[in-house]
């Protein structure tokens, strides 16, 4: 893979490599970082964050251990979700305030994200879970929310949710399986 | 804890690895989980298949970066050292990585900007921002807010229309970088390389006019940009001085750095 090579070149201080990489991962990076984070300019900031510790930490990548641009990703998947919950921490007052208003804490505005059809096939997989998959593993993975959290909402037993998450994830990987 | 239990806590930790891979752990059970999988290559081997499937779920979010942030991004990484390569000897898998807290905060002394002299105030500006961000992780949240004034403070100065960059060393290669805008006032200092003080000692900055007496502008930290405000047209330079915890009212000691404002629009 493209990533892959150039994160190793990277590791070894190849400012050129880092400039290809960056053209590949940052609108991956970016538009993961801003599903999560939201608020644009928050988002920028821990993309930023996130581009310049991979130029930092890339002699930490591992080939042998998966591909480059889940490395990528999970690692800026990581950064964003800290970051909504310590928004979100120090936002809970306000949210209760705005629960007592009536008007809701987070909205779901839909993403005005190109429609690809890597979205396409995405969304057409997470329509084959259960409800219960499907909002398990939205609400955290794209909503930053604890499983904690995602039982609470969705009134479900902790034990209950983690499952439904192992399953949704592995419903995923059979329908988007083949497609990388 | 009877064998029964200590089963039965193995399994409940195993349970986790979906919420893991989907990064749903609160920080302490991720700890708890990171330390169990440290010693577990069975469940290593299944958060990495799972945390393949999360990953699948960001395909369809890309979207076009800022290109504001290609800049920042490239400038920035043009003066920030890489951390070399590790021994492989802890076995967490790669992804676990993105778990700890940054390398650059916390275990390797933290890599800092270096300051060489800049074409531009753009070039500065990238790297106080990126010193700024690389600082973030584990504060409060008021702590945070204090940054964010601050760099919406830093943003002011370099947007204005004559910022301009200087960078001052001194015999040991150590440096002192300021970013001003006389039309404001102000400027935006960073010192590099002196954080060799003694724990009752600080490092004050002063700003020197002609027939006038030193005005101290404040304590510096050597990792924070300092925003200093209210500099007159007439002044010459900036002095740092080693002072007494707290700071002096005059320098007591000579300056361990001096930079000449002439070049970034002063001294009138």
């Amino acid at each position: 893979m493209e990533a892959d090579r150039l994160l190793i070149r990277v590791a070894g201080g190849d400012h050129m490599a880092f400039e290809e990489l960056y053209a590949l991962v940052s609108g991956p990076v970016f538009g993961l970082v801003k599903r999560v984070v939201r608020d644009p300019a928050q988002s920028e900031e821990v993309a930023q964050e996130v581009l310049l510790e991979l130029w930092r930490s890339a002699a930490r990548f591992d080939p042998g251990r998966g591909s480059a641009l889940s490395w990528i990703l999970t690692l800026a998947h990581r950064r964003a979700v800290d970051r909504v919950r310590s928004a979100r921490a120090a936002g809970e007052r306000e949210q209760r305030e705005a629960l007592r208003a009536g008007t809701p804490a987070f909205d779901h505005v839909a993403e005005e994200v190109e429609a690809g059809l890597e979205r396409e096939w995405v969304r057409r997989c997470l329509d084959r879970l259960t409800a219960l998959q499907r909002e398990s593993v939205t609400l955290a993975y794209y909503d930053g929310y604890t499983y904690r959290e995602v039982a609470e909402r969705l009134s479900l037993p902790l034990g209950t949710v983690k499952t439904r998450m192992r399953d949704g994830l592995t419903r995923l990987r059979e329908c988007l399986g083949g497609v990388a | 804890m009877s064998l029964l239990d200590r089963l039965r806590g193995r399994a409940d930790l195993h349970s986790l690895a979906a919420p893991y891979a989907l990064d749903a752990l609160e920080g302490n059970e991720r700890a708890r989980f990171e330390k169990h999988l440290a010693g577990c290559e069975r469940c290593a081997a299944d958060v990495r298949a799972l945390s393949e499937d999360a990953v699948r779920l960001a395909w369809s979010t890309a979207a076009p970066a800022p290109a504001a942030l290609r800049d920042r991004v490239l400038t920035a990484v043009r003066t920030t050292p890489q951390e070399p390569a590790r021994a492989r000897e802890n076995r967490l898998p790669p992804h676990v990585w993105g778990t700890q807290p940054p390398p650059a905060r916390s275990r390797a002394p933290r890599p800092r900007p270096l300051f060489v002299p800049f074409a531009t105030a753009t070039a500065a500006a990238a790297l106080v921002v990126a010193a700024l961000f690389a600082v973030q992780a584990n504060r409060s949240e008021q702590q945070l807010a204090a940054e964010r004034d601050r760099a919406r403070e830093i943003a002011h100065v370099l947007a204005a229309p004559d910022a301009r960059a200087a960078t001052g060393r001194d015999a040991e290669g150590r440096t002192i970088g300021v970013i001003a805008s006389a039309s404001e006032g102000r400027a935006v200092v960073t010192l590099n390389g002196y954080d060799d003080l003694p724990g009752d000692r600080v490092h004050q900055l002063w700003l020197m006019r002609p027939q006038a007496q030193p005005l101290s502008l404040g304590l510096l930290d050597d990792d924070t940009p300092f925003v200093a405000n209210g500099l007159d047209r007439a002044a010459t330079s900036l002095a740092v001085t080693v002072e007494p915890d707290g700071g002096s009212a005059q320098p007591t000691t000579q300056p361990v750095v001096q930079l000449a404002l002439e070049s970034v629009g002063f001294g009138e």
